[in-house]
């Protein structure tokens, strides 16, 4: 009981030491901020709808990243997870395998978009990679421990069949864990679209670069518009993926 | 031990032990044998090592000590592929695949016999297809086959796993007490196709069990505690008499 309270009173400490540091408790610096919010958000209003076209078409090119770089890393991610299931290969391979995946997962989305303008130069084409290689790191992972959480009694049942490898993936590993498989690409899918949104500042295409012009020239009507343009790309994909999940997943799991 | 004079066994098991962990046998010293093309129970208390037992026998886990032998081949744990001709398991739970259908679960049977090339694709050779809704047939779910797994009922599943097994076509069934969440009419049904099944394709099957309502069903029974055999083949000399009748 009292280790029970003592571990969130030391993490309050912990957070209330941190924020101090970092200023939050000086008052007049927050009510600064607080005063500015107010100015921003009216310089915001109302939101310039002029640059719809512009702004609509750079973010067509941003769900066209997204989309494009989930489903390519998607692809790459499903031999890598199948190399880094234990259950199928030696030690060496699967472990070797993770390591990979851990590595790529280590660097952030925005750095693998630098990465990827410095070797094919600026434009969506070093987006889509960047988002693609993030995508395999992390989804090599989800998948590899998702296929090693499966039921042992299947996999001895359909083993003792004379099943291949290749077999137990196709007729156990895929089916039994499609639900998941599904849910974490999507759930992909709608984050990719949030973190691509901003591949644009370091010119790896998309609507980035129209946010970062308006905000280096203070236009931030302009600015207003495509905010609120990435709100409903948001809001639809979150809503396509719930169609999706309620469409196609199995019910009875 | 449980010879049964004149009759070859499918299975054989000499001096078998197996510990999952250094500190106690979960095996000890367990001899058998299997009269072929007889159902034979395992009967036995739960903890006793029934299940052990069967994977041992499929060649799932590996013992420390002893080995068995399925009609003159010992049997080596890596070997999945060169075992299926000669040994079908079936585990508690089935281990069937729930998202696949009926259909699909039962053509499983038929992988070992398949390459990696069309089976992958979903693609299975004609006789293979028909073979399986047979197995359907026989086990009178054929109206079922493309229903999906987690749509059916437990005696359903229950058939599938048999048709499964059936059309893998092994020589030796191991089943672990896969009849005994059933109610006692429909565990009695499916136990009397698996015997008629084992007296018509000379398929032998050792099935474990704790609930002794059912013990009749074996021609032949297997006593397992503690690790050990403690009685072997009570009723096999009346089973041995009483085959012909059954089949």
């Amino acid at each position: 009981m009292r280790i029970n309270l003592l571990i969130p009173a030391f993490l309050i400490f912990l957070l209330v030491v941190v924020l101090a540091d970092f200023g939050f408790f000086d008052g007049a610096r927050m009510l600064r901020g607080l005063r500015n919010l107010g100015i921003l958000t009216s310089e915001m209003m109302p939101p310039d709808v002029g640059v719809l076209p512009v702004a609509g078409k750079a973010l067509w090119e941003t769900v066209q990243m997204s989309f494009a770089g989930t489903l390519l890393g998607f692809l790459a991610s499903l031999p890598l997870s199948v190399l880094g299931t234990r259950h199928l290969f030696s030690p060496i391979i699967s472990r070797t395998t993770r390591f990979v995946a851990a590595a790529i997962r280590t660097i952030p989305v925005l750095l693998w978009a630098i990465i990827f303008v410095i070797l094919v130069g600026l434009g969506p084409l070093a987006g889509t990679l960047g988002i693609g290689a993030y995508t395999v790191g992390y989804l090599a992972k989800i998948y590899a421990d998702l296929f090693e959480g499966t039921d042992p009694e299947v996999i001895e049942a359909v083993q003792s069949t004379g099943a291949s490898n290749l077999h137990l993936v196709r007729f156990v590993f895929l089916p039994e864990g499609a639900n998941a498989i599904l849910t974490q690409l999507l759930f992909m899918l709608e984050y990719n679209v949030r973190a691509s949104s901003i591949l644009g500042f370091v010119g790896a295409g998309g609507i980035g670069f129209v946010m970062q012009v308006y905000l280096q020239t203070l236009e931030y009507r302009r600015l207003a518009t495509v905010l609120l343009l990435i709100l409903v790309v948001v809001l639809t994909m979150d809503a396509l993926s719930a169609w999706m999940r309620k469409r196609f997943l199995l019910s009875a799991q | 031990m449980s010879a049964i004079t004149g009759v070859e066994p499918a299975l054989r098991a000499e001096a078998v032990s197996f510990a999952y962990n250094d500190e106690e046998w979960v095996l000890k010293d367990v001899s058998l044998t299997l009269p072929r093309g007889k159902l034979t129970m395992l009967m036995g208390p739960s903890g006793s090592g029934k299940t052990t037992l069967l994977k041992v026998l499929a060649g799932i886990v590996k013992p420390q000590r002893g080995r068995v032998v399925v009609l003159n081949h010992a049997i080596e744990r890596q070997n999945h592929r060169k075992l299926s001709p000669l040994i079908g398991y079936i585990p508690q739970q089935l281990g069937l695949v729930r998202n696949l259908t009926a259909m699909e679960n039962v053509l499983m049977g038929a992988l070992g016999r398949c390459g990696n090339g069309k089976a992958l694709l979903g693609i299975f050779p004609r006789h293979e297809i028909e073979q399986a809704q047979a197995a359907l047939d026989l086990m009178g779910i054929g109206h079922k086959a493309t229903e999906t797994v987690f749509r059916m009922s437990g005696g359903e599943r229950q058939r599938v796993a048999i048709a499964r097994t059936l059309l893998q076509r092994p020589q030796v069934v191991l089943a672990d007490e896969f009849v005994s969440d059933l109610d006692l009419a429909l565990a009695s049904e499916i136990l009397g196709r698996m015997r008629r099944a084992a007296a018509q394709e000379q398929i032998t099957f050792l099935m474990s069990m704790h609930r002794v309502g059912l013990r009749d069903f074996g021609d032949h029974i297997l006593q397992l505690y503690r690790g050990q055999v403690a009685l072997g083949s009570t009723n096999s000399l009346q089973a041995e008499s009483t085959t012909e009748s059954h089949s």
